[in-house]
């Protein structure tokens, strides 16, 4: 009763979420049920033939050595963008976030850049930049003398990794140096006049002043990050389509292929590929979950070290 | 209301389009569509619908709707969308009964399927005279279990299969400086080999001898394929239950040495750094642009760059050719499962309630008339399936010759569904392994794999044993199904397999 009174009081609050509910529910709640529905279907999307295997298809993965190859290609993929991000972002974010620097707005504004150009779009020119056959990329280094020959960035096993980790990480430094300021801009102007009062400057009092302050934001940037490394389809589709031979194919690759685009005559496995959907997207939930806990601790660090 | 739209033309159909309007300019009134001859009872003010995956065709249909509508008094509205979409636009669409008037079937749905799913329903009642329309095809464009079902024409099988992808297409002064001339005597694998050796020495690192847009897997089985079967491994290349098939044997000819050589050729050619830089990352529409700029002198390739680099490129000077033929000995015949390209083939949606418009759209089609408009549009890229249309159109030399070609190159094989229409349940159950043909060859060449002979054999078991299982499921689902139907011991591959010897 009590609980439909409140209903009743809050009636015009529930009806301005209605619309959000109802995008919500069509198009991230409705595909997640369906994504968990079908992982337990042998499905191939064209007809009506859906066949319930129960677990079938998870137990079909943990067999598949190249489901876990493109795992692993992920979580390679994490480890070796997301440090390199946030080291690079934090440096250019220190440097920038100096006032007195002159044209600093020009050069957030320059490495922000590539955050706003649509993914697809840098894939492709990236493809030109780092091709072996007139490549600007290849051409300074041989210019230089730096190498003797033309390098395959996306054509060989042992370099395409590497190349779509450094193109991602130049695509969205800007975000993360936009986070990193942002969590410079709670550093109070007092903690700075205290520190140089006590002659601590440049790097002392970023390392015992500024880093200290702004740590409890990095596991939240942390983990953005980590999740936004795991959301790569774009880049990866523009650049290698997966290749050469499974090379960058990671999890999202490998999902899209089963699902839609099998290439060789056979009939896609869309129940095979939403229950590999339901295992990475139970990974990107865990660090989601992570992300917000960690965020809500470091709030309640910030405003402990503020008060 | 007097409408034709088009939409979602994609860049590739709007440069090729475009490319195709200009060569179709060029060869000035001849190209222009005809008015379709109005068979049927038609209700002005209908809203017709009609989806397929564009390039030249779109051109073609662009031409012929509007005044088609105009005619009637309708509207049509014409989508050229790439497979991926297509894929996914028509099962969405047959699923919640919005699918259009006519379409083209999804690349990994087989008919049978489609008939049984009800996707599609029977043309006959909107074809005067079908029976007398049907044998103005060329035998073996209609078959039971292909487009016809218990006795009735779903498919339109209106432009022909008889074509095929990596025939050579090459630069001409390159081609002359390397002392070979393909258009009089096709290169040998020999040949092949050492004329992209000396290409590339020539170009010293501006051009190169020999580029595969190697990114996009289809090429590399295509290319093996082709190359293996002129060398005289006999065996289909359409769908999965033909497809490196030996129909002698029933086997897959995956370890044969036709096709052991052929990938073992492309190895060494990439040793020889005859294959141009970066091919991996590349896939086949990057790789044709890179011809007409000089940057390659060779490509496997199919005859629907012809209009297009002659109408985008009038200055570049190419030649077609022959793909490569082996060293020594008789070249073998290239098999295709049957007379029409599966891909083009028209289907009616089973909820249109405008089967007369579409009646009339597919009559013109099987006319003579209608397939020389085609053909004068299209070209060579998607040929007309009657003969005579393609000797009537306006086509380039080139275009005429490769049509030629293939004519002499290509027979009709087998095709085990029309000798047991049950073997769909075995295409509708194929999974192909995940390391598969294209990717195996992808790897050999690129390095990831080592030992040709050795990854082929392990491959063909691979397939026997997905083969093997399609079979199995097929059998628990009722089909009355054995290996045994892919054998036709009767098959001479240098001859067209007719429908009097599935008997």
């Amino acid at each position: 009763m009590r609980l439909l009174q409140t209903f009743h009081k809050l009636r015009y609050h529930y009806l301005m979420l209605l619309p959000g509910l109802v995008l919500g529910g069509m198009f991230v709640f409705y595909p997640i049920f369906a994504a968990l529905f079908y992982a337990l279907h042998d499905w191939s999307g064209f007809n009506s033939d859906l066949v319930f295997v129960g677990l079938g298809n998870f137990v079909a993965l943990f067999h598949d050595p190249i489901f876990w190859d493109a795992f692993k290609r992920s979580m390679i993929f994490l480890l070796g963008t997301v440090p390199l991000q946030m080291g690079l972002s934090l440096v250019l974010a220190v440097l920038l976030n100096n006032q007195l620097l002159k044209l600093s707005s020009f050069f957030r504004t320059m490495v922000f850049l590539p955050v706003v150009t649509p993914v697809a779009v840098m894939g492709i020119v990236w493809t030109f930049l780092l091709s072996p056959f007139n490549g600007p990329i290849n051409g300074i280094l041989l210019d230089l003398g730096m190498i003797s020959r033309p390098i395959d960035f996306l054509g060989k096993s042992e370099n395409v990794m590497g190349s779509v980790i450094l193109v991602y990480v130049w695509k969205w430094l800007g975000l993360t140096m936009i986070y990193w300021l942002a969590a410079l801009q709670t550093v109070p102007d007092e903690v700075y006049d205290a520190a140089r009062l006590d002659n601590c400057r440049g790097a002392r009092l970023i390392r015992h002043v500024v880093l200290p302050i702004i740590l409890p934001f990095a596991l939240a940037i942390l983990l953005i990050s980590a999740v936004g490394a795991l959301n790569v389809f774009p880049l990866i589709m523009s650049m290698t389509n997966g290749g050469p031979f499974f090379a960058s194919e990671v999890m999202e690759i490998f999902i899209y292929r089963t699902a839609f685009a099998t290439g060789d005559g056979s009939i896609p496995r869309l129940g095979y590929a939403a229950a590999a959907g339901v295992l990475f997207g139970g990974v990107v939930l865990a660090l989601t979950i992570v992300q917000a806990l960690a965020s809500r601790a470091s709030k309640g660090k910030v405003e402990g070290a503020t008060t | 209301m007097v409408k034709a739209t088009t939409r979602g033309l994609s860049r590739r159909s709007f440069v090729m389009g475009t490319t195709a309007g200009l060569a179709a300019a060029a060869l000035g009134g001849a190209a222009s569509a005809q008015s379709v001859p109005m068979v049927n009872k038609i209700t002005s003010g209908s809203t017709f619908r009609w989806i397929d995956s564009g390039d030249q065709k779109a051109v073609f249909y662009n031409k012929l709707f509007p005044q088609f509508a105009k005619e009637r008094d309708i509207s049509v509205v014409y989508d050229a969308l790439p497979w991926k979409e297509i894929a996914q636009v028509v099962p969405l669409g047959v699923r919640n009964g919005t699918a259009h008037d006519v379409f083209a079937l999804p690349q990994n749905v087989n008919p049978a399927d489609a008939v049984a799913q009800g996707w599609v329903q029977p043309y006959d009642d909107f074809i005067p005279n079908i029976a007398e329309w049907k044998a103005g095809f060329p035998d073996g464009a209609f078959l039971p279990g292909i487009n016809e079902f218990g006795g009735k024409t779903y498919g339109l099988p209106f432009t022909s299969n008889k074509r095929y992808g990596t025939h050579l297409l090459f630069n001409r002064a390159y081609m002359e400086a390397a002392g070979y001339d393909p258009e009089t005597t096709p290169l040998n694998w020999t040949d092949f080999r050492d004329a992209a050796r000396k290409i590339t020495e020539a170009g010293q690192g501006r051009y190169y001898g020999f580029i595969i847009g190697g990114s996009q897997l289809g090429r590399w089985a295509q290319t093996v394929r082709n190359m293996g079967r002129m060398a005289g491994a006999s065996a289909g290349g359409d769908s999965v239950i033909e497809a490196d098939i030996d129909f002698r044997t029933g086997d897959f000819v995956f370890d044969s040495d036709q096709y052991v050589a052929a990938i073992e050729l492309l190895i060494a050619m990439q040793a020889d750094g005859s294959m141009f830089p970066g091919i991996m990352s590349m896939n086949a529409p990057q790789a044709r642009a890179f011809m007409p700029q000089g940057a390659a002198g060779m490509i496997l390739q199919g005859p629907w760059n012809i209009p297009g680099w002659e109408g985008n490129h009038p200055d570049f000077d190419f030649g077609v050719a022959s793909g490569p033929v082996p060293d020594e000995g008789p070249v073998g015949k290239l098999t295709i499962g049957q007379g029409a390209a599966a891909p083009n083939t028209m289907w009616l949606f089973s909820g249109s309630q405008n089967g007369a418009i579409a009646g009339e759209i597919f009559h013109y089609l099987g006319t003579v008339q209608g397939q020389t408009d085609w053909a004068n549009i299209v070209g060579a890229g998607d040929p007309p399936i009657f003969a005579e249309a393609i000797q009537r159109a306006d086509m380039s030399g080139r275009a005429k010759a490769v049509l030629n070609m293939f004519n002499d190159q290509i027979r009709v094989g087998p095709n085990p569904v029309v000798g047991n229409g049950d073997l769909a349940k075995v295409i509708g159950a194929f999974q192909a392994p995940e390391i598969n043909f294209a990717r195996t060859v992808q790897g050999l060449v690129a390095g990831e794999l080592k030992g040709v002979a050795s990854e082929m054999k392990a491959l063909k078991d691979r397939y026997n044993s997905a083969l093997d299982a399609a079979f199995a499921a097929a059998k628990a689902d009722g089909a009355a199904v054995d290996r045994s139907d892919l054998v036709f011991s009767n098959w001479n591959p240098d001859v067209d397999f007719g429908a009097s010897d599935y008997s």
